[in-house]
């Protein structure tokens, strides 16, 4: 009970103290909510596409492959690349040289044959796509681009070999000139060989051939046969052609759209710094104003002020947590709308962040040294959490709770139904939050007691 | 002998290697005055912090007689308080963290005692050095002590905050029944504001008497001459 009332008053102590230091408020916790709004807008940039180098082997790639409506060379080709990623046209060392030296961070190369290949229609045409092992972001980014792109390129040539099919089917029921594929001649059709072959018969039955046209019955049948199957075929073609359909519909018009990552990687760089700078700096200051050897004679052991600093950093984190995702509802399109795991999670966060903060402030013999160490651990670890698909970066970050906190964030951003790994990622925050407490308090102690 | 206040038997602490109190033996009465002096390094803070229970001796016992057990009143060399908080601020958060009933009226008291009524709500962070201290030492009277425990309490004073320093201390011995033991570099301090004269040296105590029986000469005998 004791202890309970001490923490109390030094946290509203802590309070008082901040509301009245301004210059330092506003590097604690104003400093890190500009720098995680512009590592949000620099992380969800929208117009930000990735320089590939292209690379064109084929000899062939002057000429043009005429499809159904399509028309398509290697330029064509490239242009329509073009709406996706950024071509700086190279020739095969250049690009070469170019990824090496990171200038690009990839080399598309159209091979040689692209073109027989993709005109001959019996072999699929290959695209080469180098990427750069050292920018493992950019080379997501590249893939996932290009695989659309020729998804949707791939889509608009089987619409145009299936309707160049359904042509050769009816060439063949009909009749008619052909050319496709680089062959062309003349077919008289299934309708008008079933029509001669009737005329044939009746000749042959006025001339008293009889069973030499009944004969001709079974060819009649088949050709009868054929014809219906191929009007059957038709929509199966077409089928072919887009198994698969995406109705895109446009929903309002949208204000600038921040990216989850880009959300989350603002929560953890605010609340990472807002947590280990605020706290280490409060229980610096304690150290600095003296008064901890006052304190340690039984007005508030070294666990009350490790808690109490902890819950003020805590606290403080949530409200920036939760104003940084009110910008976030404000200003964009992205729903946030999970509030009461949020609170969970930006506490957790805060006392992870804030637990580690307290730990380098009790080690720390002064307030500066403090906010400078916290501010060269925290900021790249933070930046760190923010690399995605990479063990080693996570469980590096996770020395100060940044890369679960960046995971949990993401979850509760994107994930359609909350997760295992979401509340794991929770009960992570709570262990790192429990060690740095517990190291802390026993810096702290020896501290006090020296 | 007088009112017995605590008794400290075979208190020893290391840092280290450094053997910073050698076994000590020691006796403080209700309204007693004692000086500790000593050079630098004998021990004086360490024996200090021991008594004021901010540090834990590695050896030895201190007991507490009487009804008040562990009412100390610790003033740090260094004014240890929140510079950002008035002096008000500042009383009624260490009243409070006493666990006083009433810590506004406890920190009206202090502000009174202290002479500090025309600095109540002016931040202590903008105090002079003298006033500054007579706020360290209300903070310390804040839990009504026993003993009052104070570490060089005029090392940065003028001499005529000196002299109001002491003068509040003799009204504390005289009024309250209040002990004090204070460290200090001067033998003439020590001898004009203290009954009974600690000398330490290396940690070990060598000299424990009448504060008239230890003047600069039976000093300088006693420790030696570092030169």
């Amino acid at each position: 009970m004791r202890a309970l009332r001490s923490g109390a008053l030094l946290f509203r102590k802590d309070l008082r103290v901040l509301v009245r230091s301004r210059g330092l408020l506003a590097v604690l916790i104003g400093y890190p909510i500009v720098i995680a709004i512009l590592l949000a807008i620099a992380l969800s940039g929208g117009d930000r596409r990735p320089g590939v180098a292209f690379v064109n082997l084929d000899a062939a790639s002057g000429r043009t492959v005429q499809v159904g409506d399509e028309r398509l060379s290697v330029d064509d080709y490239a242009t329509r690349l073009e709406d996706d990623v950024d071509l700086v046209r190279l020739d095969p060392a250049q690009a070469e040289e170019a990824l090496a030296a990171g200038r690009v961070s990839a080399v598309l190369t159209v091979p040689k044959g692209f073109i027989a290949d993709l005109q001959s229609g019996l072999k699929p045409p290959v695209l080469q796509l180098a990427t750069n092992p050292r920018s493992p972001i950019e080379a997501q980014a590249i893939e996932r681009n290009l695989e659309s792109a020729v998804f949707r390129l791939n889509q608009a040539l089987a619409t145009a070999y299936v309707a160049q099919v359904l042509n050769l089917v009816d060439l063949i029921q009909g009749g008619g000139t052909v050319g496709i594929f680089g062959r062309s001649g003349t077919l008289l059709g299934l309708n008008e060989s079933s029509t001669e072959l009737a005329r044939v018969q009746a000749q042959l039955r006025r001339d008293g051939r009889e069973a030499l046209a009944n004969r001709l019955d079974p060819l009649r049948d088949y050709i009868s046969g054929v014809g219906e199957n191929l009007e059957l075929a038709k929509p199966a073609a077409q089928a072919i052609a887009s198994p698969i359909k995406l109705e895109i519909s446009e929903g309002a018009p949208g204000r600038e759209p921040l990216s989850a990552l880009g959300i989350a990687g603002a929560l953890v760089v605010g609340i990472g710094l807002v947590g280990v700078l605020l706290a280490a700096a409060l229980l610096s200051a304690e150290r600095e104003d003296h008064v901890l050897s006052r304190l340690g004679r039984g007005l508030a052991g070294p666990g009350t002020i490790i808690a109490q600093k902890a819950v003020l950093a805590a606290l403080a984190c949530a409200v920036v947590g939760f104003v940084l995702l009110g910008v976030v509802a404000l200003s964009t399109s992205v729903s946030v709308g999970r509030w009461l795991l949020w609170l969970p999670a930006l506490l957790l966060a805060g006392l992870a962040s804030g637990a580690f903060g307290l730990l380098i402030g009790a080690l720390a013999r002064e307030t500066r040294t403090a906010l400078l160490a916290g501010l060269m651990i925290a900021l790249p670890l933070a930046v760190i959490s923010l690399i995605p698909g990479n063990d080693i970066a996570y469980w590096a970050s996770a020395l100060a709770g940044f890369g679960p906190a960046a995971r949990t964030f993401q979850g509760l951003l994107v994930d359609p139904e909350v997760t295992s790994s979401t509340y794991s990622g929770m009960g992570i925050l709570a262990v790192v939050a429990l060690v740095y407490g517990v190291a802390a308090r026993v810096a702290l102690g020896r501290r006090m007691h020296a | 002998m007088g009112d017995r206040l605590l008794e400290a038997h075979g208190i020893t602490r290391r840092y280290g290697r450094v053997e910073a109190l050698a076994p000590i033996d020691l006796g403080i009465d209700r309204g007693e005055r004692i000086a500790l002096t000593g050079p630098n390094g004998a021990g004086k803070t360490t024996l200090l912090t021991m008594l004021a229970g901010v540090g834990a001796p590695d050896a030895g016992v201190i007991t507490w007689t009487g009804e008040s057990a562990g009412a100390v009143g610790w003033v740090p060399q260094k004014p240890a308080l929140y510079p950002r908080l008035t002096v008000r601020e500042n009383l009624r958060l260490f009243a409070g963290l006493e666990g006083t009933d009433d810590a506004d009226a406890t920190a009206g008291g202090l502000i009174a005692r202290a002479d500090l009524g025309e600095f109540a709500d002016r931040r202590a962070g903008a105090l002079s050095t003298g006033t500054l201290q007579r706020l360290n030492l209300a903070i310390a009277l804040a839990g009504s002590p026993a003993l009052l425990l104070l570490d060089e309490p005029t090392g940065t004073l003028s001499p005529d905050q000196r002299v109001r320093l002491w003068a509040w201390m003799d009204d504390l011995v005289t009024t309250d029944r209040m002990a004090l033991v204070f460290s200090t570099q001067s033998m003439d301090e020590a001898a004009r504001n203290a009954d009974r004269v600690l000398v330490l040296a290396g940690g070990r105590l060598l000299h424990d008497g009448p504060a008239g029986d230890m003047d600069e000469a039976a000093f300088m005998q006693l420790v030696g001459d570092p030169a």
